[in-house]
């Protein structure tokens, strides 16, 4: 089956946008490093499935997140805790703290597992989010591959910083020496890095939908890109804004 | 290299006049970004049709990937808990006064490590 063919729509699609999207799809139904392709897709699904979740919209208008109690609206695939993560990401985000990453590792679902999930979870929203701007549905899930998770930890992790372990800026060397360049490691670049393979598709969808890391050097405005910088940033801006997002 | 253009901060706290001070098509793009985020389908329809008309086709396509990139990156780092990089310097400080960010949760994240 082929993924994110835009060749019908009205209005036409930079190329590059619908090839990044269509391996990202490839390497989510394919084990990772602490997921199976099958709980990968799944997870994937929970995000579609949190928009229209109840007991998110109830628990998204309640003054704490704990002062509300019930079940999600789920596949039945994954865990009701991951499940629950899933959800939170994608509708309730901003009240995430460490006590709550915290309580999850030590009920079953470690920080790496919590890692990957979040980069699935966001990649995924913001692939959805892309149709949803253009008027586009979404596209079909891809179907997983088998396969067991490699378990991958890098090396050279550090603590200082954020709910999780995450690699230095100094410290993208050997096996991560691709994830950053001297100079380029901003903690959102590192946010990721305790599953590196997080980080390169941080990367690979950003340099699509906005800029390469390099090009976020370029204040004025990338050759490949129709809009400048100012247009750009206001459009950051106040998707960050209406989410509460202070970073 | 700055373009040395003046803007007006408030457009991205959703001030149309504001997002259209030295930014071309910037009421249009701030209405675009605002509907997606608030998930306002009927605003999104119709703030998608004002900034094709306004802009074109490659605009809009090019403001879809930026609108969807950073509904992503918000939630990296909420979901992580990262802190904002350079919370010392005063440009950035004076940027997050103006724009009153620290009424936000996720500001907890970015200032523990200045109190």
């Amino acid at each position: 089956m082929s993924h994110f063919d835009y060749s019908e729509l009205e209005i036409a699609i930079r190329e590059d946008i619908p090839a990044t999207y269509a391996a990202y799809w490839q390497r989510l139904a394919a084990p990772g490093n602490w997921w199976t392709g099958t709980e990968r897709v799944a997870i994937a699904q929970e995000t579609r499935n949190a928009l229209t979740c109840a007991f998110c919209a109830e628990r998204k208008q309640a003054l704490s997140p704990y002062g509300v109690a019930g079940k999600h609206d789920h596949s039945g695939v994954l865990d009701e805790r991951v499940v629950d993560v899933v959800h939170r990401i994608i509708t309730d985000q901003n009240r995430i703290t460490q006590a709550f990453v915290d309580d999850n590792a030590a009920n079953g679902l470690s920080k790496p597992a919590y890692v990957e999930l979040v980069g699935i979870a966001v990649t995924v929203f913001s692939i959805d989010e892309f149709h949803r701007a253009l008027g586009v549905p979404v596209e079909a899930l891809p179907e997983p591959s088998v396969g067991e998770p490699s378990g991958y930890t890098p090396p050279n992790l550090v603590s200082d910083m954020g709910f999780v372990p995450t690699i230095p800026a100094e410290g993208a060397t050997a096996n991560e020496a691709d994830l950053w360049q001297p100079g380029f490691a901003h903690n959102v670049v590192r946010a990721l890095s305790l599953v590196p393979d997080a980080v390169r598709d941080w990367h690979k969808v950003a340099g699509a939908q906005y800029l390469s890391l390099p090009g976020m050097q370029n204040m004025v405005q990338d050759e490949n890109r129709s809009i400048n910088r100012m247009q750009m940033e206001l459009l950051a801006g106040r998707v960050s804004s209406v989410n509460e997002c202070f970073y | 290299m700055t373009t040395e253009t003046e803007v007006d901060l408030q457009g991205v706290n959703g001030d149309a006049a504001g997002a259209a001070t030295g930014i071309e098509h910037g009421a249009e793009l701030m209405s675009f970004a605002e509907s997606l985020a608030q998930r306002d389908e009927y605003g999104l329809a119709r703030s998608r049709t004002a900034l094709r008309q306004a802009a074109g086709d490659k605009v809009l396509v090019d403001a879809a990937g930026v609108a969807a990139n950073f509904q992503r990156m918000v939630r990296i780092a909420d979901s992580i808990g990262i802190p904002f990089d350079n919370m010392q310097s005063d440009f950035v400080n004076s940027i997050q006064t103006e724009l009153n960010l620290t009424r936000f949760a996720s500001a907890q994240h970015s200032l523990a490590d200045i109190q």
